[in-house]
């Protein structure tokens, strides 16, 4: 008999001894683990009898079968998802939703009128705020960063705070606005929101501007351009859509943020359009609204994250779709 | 004619090259009394350490086209960047030496680039339009330093696209923009953008490298109608163009110029064994 | 007439060397801002974990206690929270992570590339708190009820293993928690990863395949050896957005400041406790304890997320990119 064999006839006994002794105490685990394991040493053996093309043709169609298996469960997680999502999101949807505020707790009916409203509204101001000094920095990293010493650092700084907890700038506004301020604001929750917005600003629109060819640059140097003409209406205007597009995945990324505005807006039960105050907003209505008993806030919570969900793929497939038609002449 | 032949006669007699070159009817060639318009004088230039352009004297002469020929890497395109101070836009490249436009040394620290480049205009190998209207491409440098009325602005913007051949063919879409044009068109659309500038000097990077043989023969006749008013230097890698289109020509070769003289002279009897070699094919 | 152009030339020129001054110290400074944000944060941080910081000192990040009455707080319950949900979601989320990217990279036809490779960066925009509601209402009662079960007997029963998996179906806890992370990190690393896998030069692969090497030994020869460090880079920054999840992480992980043996038992994690607790925490030490748990999370993550910059910088400069 070939080594192998010897081997796994020996693991086999004393496996299955031990999962004898483990059904004997009934730990029933104990005995199915040994079951799996036996099983995995005879695979063991059968897998040394085979021929080495034979070996590597079934590694590989192991792999690629996991492989398909893996994109298979991502799909079905999205598909399960969103299915939820509609299924429970749209029994909450209707004219009342959009045209009517928050109801009280043990209330029937009700919308979600004020949160939206207020998402909105502290959604543009962070995109106002954030955006131009994201497109300034980022011109600065593409444009006057060659040779610079800070624009490593600055591009590397950039991205932590790409991927930092949004929960960690939340706190940061907390101390540094509603402490001061003495009062929670929708004005704190738009800067919370205006600190996520940069980052994704200043990568798009540094990767934007880099892919534009040097020479359409000197080719507008070569008349006589100054530099900041050069990229103000030569440079912008060839990475315009690029830079439009990553202004909107900002927006798609800010719409669901929850963490940031728990400190800062807040939320508000009731209808309001002063930015002073508790400002109502989709994310963290549905965080308060799905963890309570009331099932009709449940309802509406489900409503809003339809909602939420929505605008975000709508916004994120239109990005895409700009950005497959771009080219920069041919 | 075989190159025992060549060998043996002491005054050379006229060149294989003479006969590649079509008999197109060039118009005469001006030999003017003027002073040359730019005098470039032991002109050296670095990539960080190495010396590219390795000592340069020659003259441009203003209403006449030179060419200038040589093989890949021998340094004419750097040579032609240095006369309008593109090169600038990077680190490490530097140049020394002389070269006098008009009684003013341009590569003087001190002298503004943007004006410069205004005087000196500049047309790449590939064609460039900028992301916007036709019109706009044309008005783009124009607006850069003069205020016109719009009437004003229409008559600059039609004269340089008839001055680049280009009027008949867009005047009838000017809002359109500049990307939507053939390769040839947008060719002639950088150089209506060069010319509506009104400089004095146009420099000429292998325009027509990129363009199918009809746009390079339209883009060459251009040329020939641009020399009656401007100083004009062209690199190209085409020989047959150089020798169609140009007055005088240099032939360049590791960074140095080897011969400079009349076109007709370069082409016919060259001095230098290896401008012969050059434009008979031997090497290059 | 060329005297008067060359003259508002001039002028024209002479203004316009001004702006570009203004422009370029326009875009320096708020590309500075970027560092004074990243400051103002770390010190804001560190001001308002002072108080807790003097009061219980390193011991904070060693105990267990978390009684906002006797006012005494420690941390590790919820670092430990945050280490073991990140454990979890990066031991599920990488091979899948990996088999998603080598699928769309090796074995998607290219009709089937962009739509599959848009549906994996769509489940990756959906953000965390609608993969928290759906943990909540949807995953973890099936998971209760269905898998739960299955693991507390089987698992639960090995000899050394079994201490992780014991208690009763609660549907919610750390585990949970961990799978809900693995997939909301799992898209983001698998299009990082994708990137990556990109960057090798179809010549190299080529050249692989020629000689009859089948698409996993290309994989494993070839792709992964050249794209190493970018793929330890998208996990470290898979692993950086695990850390500091909140949302998809509060709704499932029970909210209980405990450690146990058992990851299937609540605990909770350093965000999920600010989520929580925040807006009950009235007295400045309570307050403080938890700006000192921001600090804690701030300090790992952004050590987390430096390592993997460093790795995908280091990649990129071998790729030629």
């Amino acid at each position: 008999m070939g080594g192998r064999t010897t081997i796994a006839l020996f693991l086999t006994i004393l496996l299955g001894a031990l999962g004898l002794l483990a059904l004997w105490f009934e730990a029933v685990g104990g005995a199915v683990l040994a079951g799996f394991l036996i099983l995995g040493v005879w695979t063991w053996v059968l897998w040394g009898r085979l021929a080495p093309y034979t070996q590597r043709r079934a590694t590989n169609t192991a792999v690629l079968a996991l492989s398909y298996g893996a994109t298979g469960l991502g799909i079905f997680c999205l598909v399960l998802i969103l299915g939820t999502l509609i299924w429970n999101g749209l029994g909450a949807v209707s004219i009342d939703f959009f045209t009517e505020s928050t109801p009280a707790s043990g209330s029937q009916g009700g919308g979600m009128l004020n949160a939206i409203y207020g998402s909105a509204v502290m959604t543009i101001v962070a995109t106002l705020v954030g955006s131009p000094v994201g497109i300034l920095a980022g011109t600065f990293l593409a444009e006057y960063g060659r040779g610079n010493l800070i624009a490593p650092v600055i591009r590397f700084i950039n991205d932590i705070l790409l991927s930092a907890p949004s929960i960690i700038i939340g706190l940061f506004v907390y101390e540094a606005m509603v402490l001061r301020m003495g009062h929670f604001s929708g004005w704190a929750g738009s800067v919370a929101l205006a600190i996520l917005v940069v980052p994704v600003v200043v990568r798009t629109t540094e990767d934007m501007l880099n892919l534009v060819p040097g020479s359409l640059r000197e080719a507008a140097f070569a008349l006589g351009t100054p530099k900041w003409r050069v990229i103000v209406t030569v440079t912008y205007r060839a990475a315009m859509q690029g830079m439009l597009t990553g202004v909107m995945l900002a927006v798609a990324r800010i719409s669901g943020e929850t963490a940031p505005l728990l400190f800062t807006a807040v939320n508000n039960q009731f209808w309001t359009t002063n930015m002073n105050d508790w400002m109502p907003n989709l994310p963290v209505a549905i965080f308060q609204f799905a963890l309570s008993p009331d099932a009709n806030w449940q309802r509406l919570a489900w409503g809003g994250a339809l909602l939420i969900t929505v605008t975000i793929l709508a916004l994120n497939i239109v990005a895409r779709v700009l950005t497959s038609g771009r080219s920069f002449g041919r | 004619m075989t190159a025992l032949d060549m060998a043996e006669s002491p005054q050379k007699p006229p060149t294989h090259a003479a006969n590649l070159a079509p008999k197109i009817e060039r118009g005469p060639v001006v030999k003017t009394a003027l002073p040359p318009k730019v005098v470039i004088r032991d002109l050296k230039f670095y990539y960080k350490d190495f010396l590219a352009i390795k000592g340069v004297n020659l003259e441009l002469h203003d209403k006449a086209v030179t060419a200038f020929i040589g093989p890949s890497g021998c340094g004419k395109s750097t040579l032609l960047r240095i006369l309008n101070r593109i090169y600038e836009l990077y680190p490490n490249q530097r140049a020394t030496g002389e070269v006098i436009v008009d009684g003013q040394n341009i590569l003087d620290p001190r002298v503004d680039l943007n004006l410069l480049r205004a005087r000196i205009g500049m047309v790449f190998q590939k064609p460039t339009p900028f992301p916007m209207s036709i019109y706009d491409n044309v008005a783009f440098g124009i607006r850069l330093y003069e205020r016109l009325s719009a009437s004003g602005m229409d008559e600059r913007v039609e004269s340089a696209l008839r001055r680049a051949a280009l009027w008949d063919e867009v005047k009838d879409k000017l809002r359109q923009s500049g990307m939507s044009l053939s390769g040839g068109q947008q060719q002639r659309l950088c150089i209506a953008r060069a010319v509506a500038v009104k400089p004095e000097v146009l420099l000429l990077d292998e325009p027509a490298s990129a363009l199918d043989p009809i746009s390079t023969q339209r883009i060459e006749e251009l040329i020939a109608e641009l020399k009656s008013d401007y100083c004009i230097a062209i690199v190209t890698h085409n020989m047959q163009q150089a020798a169609r289109s140009s007055d005088y020509t240099a032939f360049m070769y590791l960074g140095e110029v080897i011969e400079f003289a009349e076109t007709e002279a370069i082409f016919t009897h060259p001095q230098k064994r290896q401008t012969e070699d050059y434009i008979t094919g031997r090497f290059g | 007439m060329a005297a008067e152009v060359a003259l508002s030339r001039t002028a024209e020129s002479s203004r316009s060397t001004g702006l570009d001054g203004f422009f370029k110290g326009a875009t320096w400074f708020f590309a500075m801002v970027i560092l004074l944000v990243l400051a103002a944060i770390i010190i804001s941080l560190i001001i308002s974990s002072v108080p807790a910081i003097s009061r219980f000192g390193l011991g904070f990040l060693f105990s267990t206690a978390w009684n906002p009455v006797t006012e005494d707080f420690g941390a590790l319950p919820a670092v430990y929270g945050t280490l073991v949900t990140s454990f979890f979601a990066m031991l599920i989320g990488i091979p899948v992570a990996l088999g998603v990217a080598i699928y769309i990279t090796e074995l998607c036809p290219r009709w089937l590339k962009r739509p599959i490779g848009t549906m994996i960066e769509l489940l990756a925009a959906i953000p965390s708190i609608i993969y928290g509601i759906w943990g909540l209402f949807v995953f973890a009662p099936w998971f209760q009820s269905t898998v739960e079960p299955w693991i507390i007997d089987t698992l639960g029963d090995v000899p050394l293993v079994g201490a992780l998996f014991e208690g009763p179906p609660l549907g919610i806890g750390l585990f949970t928690a961990g799978l809900i992370l693995a997939i909301m990190v799992l898209p983001f690393m698998a299009s990082v990863m994708r990137d990556v896998f990109e960057t090798v030069p179809a010549v190299l692969k080529e050249s692989a395949y020629g000689i009859g090497a089948t698409t996993w030994e290309v994989m494993w020869n070839v792709v992964l050896p050249t794209t190493r460090v970018g793929v330890i880079g998208a996990v470290m920054l898979g692993l950086g957005r695990a850390l500091g999840e909140t949302m998809a992480v509060t709704f499932v992980v029970g909210n209980a400041h405990q450690l146990h043996g058992s990851v299937l038992l609540p605990g909770t994690t350093i965000s999920a406790t600010l989520a929580n607790e925040f807006a009950e925490a009235v007295t400045p030490i309570y307050r403080s304890s938890l700006f000192n748990l921001g600090l804690i999370l701030f300090v790992i993550t952004f050590i987390v997320l430096a390592i993997a910059k460093t790795m995908l910088i280091r990649m990129q400069s071998k790729a030629g990119a």
